[in-house]
C-alpha cells in the first residue's frame, strides 16, 4: 500500500514537471528559452515517472529467494532512466549549439548586451 | 487492446499524417514523419504485435528520419507545392 | 490547384472503398474468424503454428520460427531486396575517380578528435553510448529466439550506432571504423551466409533451407535443435547485410556520394 502511494507521488510529480515543460515550450519568447524549458523539464519528469514505475514494481516483492525477477525489472527500468539521463540533456545541448551556430537571434531586453556574434566560430 | 488508448493514438496518427503532408518546410515534414512512425509503433505494441512494433521503432522512427534529413540537407528545404 | 482537387477526390474515393472493405473484416482477435478457426473441413494454419512450432523447432518465439524457418525463402529474398536497394543507391550516387565537379554542401573539417572543442559534450556522450548501443544490438540479434527482435532489428540498431558516430564527429571517423570496402564485403557475406545455409541443406540431399538435415554438421541433439541453431545463423546473415546496407545508404546520401564532408 505504502509502495503504491510513493509511486503515485513520483508519477504525479513527473506529470507536473511535464506540464511545466509544455507550458514553457509554448509561453517562452525565443528559441533558447524554449529549448531550455523543454530539455530541463523533459529530463526530470521522465526520470521521475520511470522511478515511479520502478517503485511500483516493489508492490509484489516479498522475499529475495522467490521474487528476484522483480529486481531484474527494476534494474532494467533504472538502466532506461540512466540512458535518458545521458541522452536527453546532450541532445538539448546539440539543438542549442546548432541554433547558436546558425545565429538564431535571442530575445534581449533594451540596453542589454547581445553576445551572439562575439565568439561564433571560435568555440 | 484498450479501446480508449487506441482512439487517442489513432487521432494523433491522423493529425501527424495530415501535418507532415501539408507543411511547407521539408525538414519539419521529415521530423513529423518520424513522429508518425513512432505513433504507429505504439499502436502495434498496444495491439500485441511486439515484433512488428520493434521493427517500426528501429526503422520508421530511427533510421528513416535520419535518411530523410540527410536527403533534405543535400537537396532543397522548401516544398514546391 | 486543380491537381490538388483531383487528388483529394481520388483519395476520398479510395479511402471510402477501403473503409467499405474493412467493414467486412472479422473483429479484432475473433476466435471464429477464418484466420483463427479455419474454413469448414480444413484446420487453420495459425492453429498449427501455435500448437506445433515449438515441437518442430524448439524456438519459443513463434514469429521468429515462422520468419526464419517456415517461410525462410521469403525472408531470404527480403534480405536480397535490402541488398538491391543499397546497390541501387550506390550505383546512382557514388562518385568514383575525379569528383571535382560535385561539391559537398559544406566543408566539415572540424572534429572532436583533432583539437576542436565545440563538440566535446556530444562527442563524449556518444563515446559513452555507442558501446552500449552495439551491445544491445548484438543482444537483439542473438536473443531473437526468445524475445522480440532478430536479425533485421538488430542490424538496424547496429547501423544506427555507426550513424551516431558519423553525426557526432564526422563521416570520416565513422568510415575509419567501417570502411567502404568492408561494408560492401559484409553486405555480400551476409547474403552468402543465408544462401549458404540453404545450399548446404541441398548438398545433404534435402530441400533448400530445410535445416533439419544439418544435424550431423551442427552436432545437436536432434533435427529440432539443428533448426534452432541454423535460424540463429540465418539471423546473423541478415544482420550483416542490414547493418552494412543501412550504413552505406546513410554515407552515400549524406555526402552526395563523395564519402567525405558529410552531414
Amino acid at each position: 500500500m505504502i509502495v503504491t502511494i510513493i509511486s503515485v507521488i513520483f508519477i504525479l510529480l513527473g506529470l507536473l514537471f511535464f506540464l511545466g515543460a509544455a507550458v514553457g515550450l509554448i509561453r517562452f519568447p525565443d528559441f533558447y528559452t524554449r529549448t531550455h524549458a523543454a530539455g530541463k523539464g523533459d529530463t526530470l519528469s521522465s526520470l521521475l515517472v520511470i522511478l515511479g514505475f520502478a517503485v511500483y514494481q516493489l508492490k509484489d516483492f516479498h522475499g529475495f529467494s522467490h521474487d528476484w525477477p522483480i529486481l531484474l525489472v527494476i534494474l532494467k527500468l533504472l538502466a532506461v532512466s540512466l540512458f535518458i539521463f545521458l541522452t536527453s540533456p546532450s541532445s538539448t545541448h546539440a539543438l542549442m549549439d546548432a541554433g547558436w551556430e546558425d545565429k538564431v537571434e535571442p530575445e534581449i531586453g533594451k540596453g542589454r548586451p547581445n553576445h551572439l556574434n562575439d565568439d561564433c566560430g571560435k568555440f | 487492446m484498450i479501446f480508449a488508448f487506441d482512439i487517442v493514438i489513432l487521432v494523433f496518427l491522423v493529425i501527424a499524417a495530415i501535418i507532415s503532408l501539408s507543411v511547407k518546410d521539408l525538414l519539419s515534414a521529415s521530423m513529423i514523419f518520424g513522429i508518425y512512425g513512432f505513433l504507429i509503433c505504439l499502436l502495434w505494441a498496444e495491439m500485441g504485435a511486439v515484433d512488428v512494433a520493434f521493427t517500426e521503432a528501429s526503422v520508421g522512427a530511427g533510421i528513416s528520419a535520419v535518411l530523410l534529413v540527410a536527403t533534405v540537407y543535400n537537396t532543397k528545404r522548401k516544398s514546391s507545392d | 490547384m486543380l491537381s490538388k482537387v483531383f487528388a483529394t477526390i481520388a483519395v476520398v474515393i479510395t479511402g471510402g472503398i477501403l473503409l467499405y472493405g474493412v467493414s467486412d473484416f472479422p473483429g479484432f482477435g475473433d476466435p471464429h474468424s477464418p484466420a483463427n478457426a479455419g474454413v469448414p473441413g480444413q484446420a487453420s494454419i495459425s492453429q498449427y503454428f501455435i500448437t506445433e512450432s515449438y515441437g518442430d523447432t524448439k524456438v519459443p518465439n513463434i514469429v521468429t520460427s515462422v520468419l526464419a524457418d517456415y517461410r525462410g525463402y521469403d525472408t531470404m529474398f527480403e534480405t536480397v531486396v535490402i541488398f538491391a536497394a543499397g546497390m541501387a543507391i550506390f550505383a546512382i550516387l557514388r562518385v568514383v575517380g575525379d569528383d571535382s565537379e560535385r561539391k559537398p554542401r559544406r566543408k566539415q573539417e572540424s572534429s572532436f578528435t583533432n583539437g576542436d572543442h565545440s563538440r566535446i559534450i556530444i562527442g563524449t556522450t556518444c563515446r559513452l553510448l555507442v558501446p552500449v548501443i552495439q551491445l544491445f544490438a548484438l543482444y537483439v540479434i542473438a536473443h531473437g529466439h526468445h524475445s522480440p527482435g532478430g536479425g533485421f532489428q538488430g542490424g538496424v540498431i547496429l547501423a544506427a550506432s555507426f550513424i551516431i558516430i558519423a553525426l557526432a564527429e564526422n563521416l570520416n571517423s565513422a568510415l575509419k571504423r567501417l570502411s567502404e570496402t568492408n561494408y560492401l564485403k559484409i553486405a555480400c557475406i551476409g547474403i552468402l551466409i543465408y544462401a549458404g545455409f540453404g545450399v548446404m541443406c541441398q548438398v545433404l540431399e534435402s530441400d533448400f533451407l530445410d535445416y533439419g538435415v544439418l544435424q550431423p554438421i551442427l552436432m545437436t541433439d536432434g533435427p529440432e535443435m539443428a533448426r534452432s541453431h541454423s535460424m540463429l545463423g540465418v539471423e546473423i546473415g541478415v544482420a550483416f547485410t542490414v547493418t552494412a546496407i543501412m550504413f552505406a545508404i546513410y554515407a552515400n546520401l549524406s555526402s552526395r556520394g563523395l564519402l567525405r564532408d558529410g552531414l
